[in-house]
C-alpha cells in the first residue's frame, strides 16, 4: 500500500471507531435512568455502587499522591521562574487556577484511565471471549443495561469526586511548598486561593471531569466488546483501551480549553 | 451467510419439530456454531428466514424477539456462567430479571433445578471452583430456569471424560422424558449423539447433507457421512518423488 493508502486506511478506521463510540455512548445514555437509585431497578443501582468502589474508591490513594506531587512540583518550578520577576505572589494563582482548570481533571483522568479503562476492557473482553455477553443476550437481557450503564453511572459520580480531591491535594501541596520555603501562613495562602478561583473555573473543572468519565468508560467498553478471540485478544484490547482513552482525554482537554478561552470565560480578554 | 468472501452456510433448510431431540453433527468448520448463532438470533442470515414458534426472528421487533428468547434455554459450549455470581445466583438470574416471583419462590425453584441436574450441594460455589462437568450441569440448570419449551445445547460433552459425559446424556434424556421439551444439540460426539437423538442432521462445509431419523441416518451412504461415522481420516497427501525434487529445486513460492 502506498503511503496515501495507509494514511487513508488509518483514517477510515479511526472515523469508524469514533462513530461506534458515539452510538455506544448514546445507547448507554438512554439506559441510565434504569440504573438510578429510587427511580431505577434496584439491582442495577447496586451494581453501579460496586463499580463506584472499584473505579473511584480504589483510585483515591494514587490520585491523591499524584496530585500532591504535581502540586509541589508546579509550585516549585513556577516559583523559581517567577522569582526573577519579583512576582512570587502569582505562584498561588498559578497553582490554584492551574489545578482547578487543568491539572485536577487531567491527572485524575489519566490515573483513572490507566486503572479503569484497562480493567473495564479486560472484564468485558473476557466476558465476550467466554460467551457471557451472548448468554445475556439469549436470555433476553441487554448487556448495555446490565453491564455498561452501571459502569458509566459509577464513573459519572466518582470522577468529579476524585477531581475535587485531586485539585484540593494539588493546591494544598502548593501551600506545603510555600510554607516550607518562605514560611507563608495558611491563612494568607488559602485566602489568595479563594480570591483567585472563580465559580466558573470550578464548573469548568466538573464539566471536564464528566467528559473524561464518558471517554474512559466508553473506550474501555468498546475495546472490550470488540474482542475476537482468546486471552491474546483480551490483552491487545486492554492495551488499546488505555492508549486510546489517554489520547482522547488529552484531545478533549485541548478542545475544552480552546472553547473556554474562545468563549471569553477566562479573564484573558 | 458469509464472512467476507467465505461462505459459511449455504442454503441450509432445516425443520425442528416440537418435542423432538435433533442432533446436529458436523466436523470443525462445517458451520455448526454459525448455524447455532443464527438460531439464537445472534447473527443475521444473508438470505432466508428463521422461524421459531411461528415468529420470524430475522424480521421481528426486539420485544417479539425477547418473548421468543424467554421460551428458549441455552447452554453454551464454555458454559458461559457469570463468574462473579455463585451457581445459585446464576440459575436465579433469569428468574429475578424476567419474572416477578418473590425471593423465597425463586430460591425454591433454583433448588429444584439444581437437584434436577445433581448440583444441590454446589449452589454456593463460584464457577471457577467447579469442575468441567459441574459447570456444564450448572449451565443446563440455568438454561432450564424458566422451564423453556426449547433447549439448545452447544457441544455439551466437549472436554468431559466418558463417565461424566454419559451422566450428562442421562440428564438430557431425563429432561426429554419428564418435560417433553424440544432439544437441539450441536455435537461431534457420536456416542452421545445417537443415545439422545430422535433425528440426526449433518452439516458439511456449510451445506446440510442429511436429515434423518437416527436409524436411517446410520445407513446413509453419503461418503462424508460414512467417513464421519466410521472415523476415517482424510487421506494423507502423497507426493511422488519427482514432484518433490522439482518443487525443491524451484524453491519456495514467492509471495508478492
Amino acid at each position: 500500500m502506498t503511503l496515501l493508502e495507509q494514511v487513508g486506511q488509518a483514517a477510515i478506521v479511526r472515523v469508524e471507531e469514533a462513530g461506534a463510540l458515539t452510538m455506544q455512548a448514546w445507547s448507554v445514555f438512554r439506559k441510565l435512568p434504569l440504573v438510578l437509585p429510587v427511580v431505577g431497578i434496584r439491582r442495577r443501582w447496586r451494581s453501579a455502587v460496586e463499580q463506584m468502589l472499584a473505579i473511584g474508591a480504589s483510585a483515591l490513594p494514587m490520585t491523591g499522591i499524584m496530585s500532591l506531587c504535581t502540586g509541589f512540583i508546579l509550585a516549585l518550578q513556577s516559583a523559581s521562574e517567577l522569582r526573577k520577576f519579583g512576582a512570587l505572589e502569582f505562584v498561588i494563582d498559578l497553582v490554584a487556577i492551574g489545578f482547578t482548570r487543568e491539572l485536577g481533571p487531567l491527572i485524575t483522568a489519566l490515573s483513572v484511565s490507566g486503572r479503569s479503562a484497562s480493567a473495564i476492557s479486560a472484564e468485558i473482553g473476557t466476558m465476550v471471549a467466554t460467551e457471557e455477553i451472548d448468554a445475556l443476550r439469549v436470555m433476553g437481557l441487554d448487556p448495555v443495561e446490565f453491564t455498561l450503564a452501571p459502569k458509566y453511572l459509577a464513573a459519572l459520580v466518582t470522577l468529579p469526586c476524585l477531581t475535587i480531591l485531586s485539585t484540593l491535594c494539588g493546591i494544598s501541596a502548593g501551600y506545603m511548598f510555600l510554607a516550607f520555603s518562605m514560611d507563608m501562613s495558611a491563612r494568607i495562602y488559602f485566602q489568595a486561593v479563594a480570591e483567585a478561583v472563580v465559580l466558573r473555573d470550578v464548573a469548568f473543572m466538573l464539566v471536564k471531569s464528566l467528559v473524561f468519565a464518558t471517554i474512559i468508560v466508553h473506550v474501555g467498553c468498546l475495546e472490550g466488546l470488540r474482542v475476537r478471540g482468546g486471552p491474546e485478544a483480551v490483552g491487545h484490547a486492554t492495551t488499546a483501551a488505555v492508549v486510546k482513552s489517554t489520547f482522547l482525554v488529552i484531545l478533549a482537554d485541548l478542545l475544552a480549553t480552546a472553547i473556554f478561552y474562545l468563549m471569553g470565560w477566562s479573564s484573558l480578554r | 451467510m458469509s464472512y467476507g468472501t467465505r461462505c459459511v452456510l449455504d442454503r441450509v433448510d432445516l425443520d425442528v419439530y416440537r418435542g423432538e431431540t435433533l442432533v446436529l453433527l458436523g466436523g470443525s468448520g462445517s458451520g455448526k456454531s454459525t448455524l447455532l448463532k443464527h438460531v439464537l438470533g445472534l447473527a443475521k442470515p444473508g438470505a432466508g428466514s428463521i422461524t421459531i414458534n411461528g415468529v420470524d426472528i430475522t424480521r421481528c421487533s426486539p420485544s417479539e424477539l425477547g418473548a421468543v428468547r424467554r421460551r428458549i434455554g441455552v447452554a453454551f459450549q464454555a458454559s458461559a456462567l457469570f463468574n462473579s455470581l455463585t451457581v445459585e445466583e446464576n440459575v436465579a438470574l433469569p428468574l429475578r430479571e424476567l419474572t416477578r416471583l418473590a425471593d423465597s419462590t425463586i430460591k425454591l425453584v433454583v433448588w429444584m433445578k439444581l437437584i434436577a441436574v445433581g448440583l444441590s450441594d454446589a449452589g454456593s460455589l463460584y464457577p471457577p471452583e467447579l469442575s468441567g462437568g459441574m459447570r456444564k450441569r450448572a449451565a443446563v440448570a440455568r438454561a432450564m430456569a424458566l422451564d423453556p419449551e426449547i433447549l439448545i445445547l452447544d457441544e455439551p460433552s466437549a472436554g468431559l471424560d466418558p463417565i461424566v459425559s454419559a451422566g450428562l446424556d442421562e440428564l438430557i434424556l431425563f429432561l426429554k422424558r419428564s418435560f417433553g421439551i424440544t432439544i437441539l444439540v450441536v455435537t461431534h460426539e457420536l456416542e452421545s449423539a445417537f443415545r439422545i437423538a430422535d433425528r440426526v442432521a449433518m452439516l458439511y462445509q456449510g451445506r446440510l447433507i442429511a436429515v434423518d431419523r437416527k436409524e436411517e441416518f446410520v445407513r446413509n451412504a453419503h461418503p462424508r457421512i460414512r467417513q464421519f461415522l466410521d472415523r476415517q481420516p482424510d487421506a494423507m497427501p502423497r507426493v511422488a518423488a519427482e514432484e518433490f525434487i522439482e518443487a525443491y529445486l524451484r524453491g519456495p513460492k514467492d509471495d508478492n
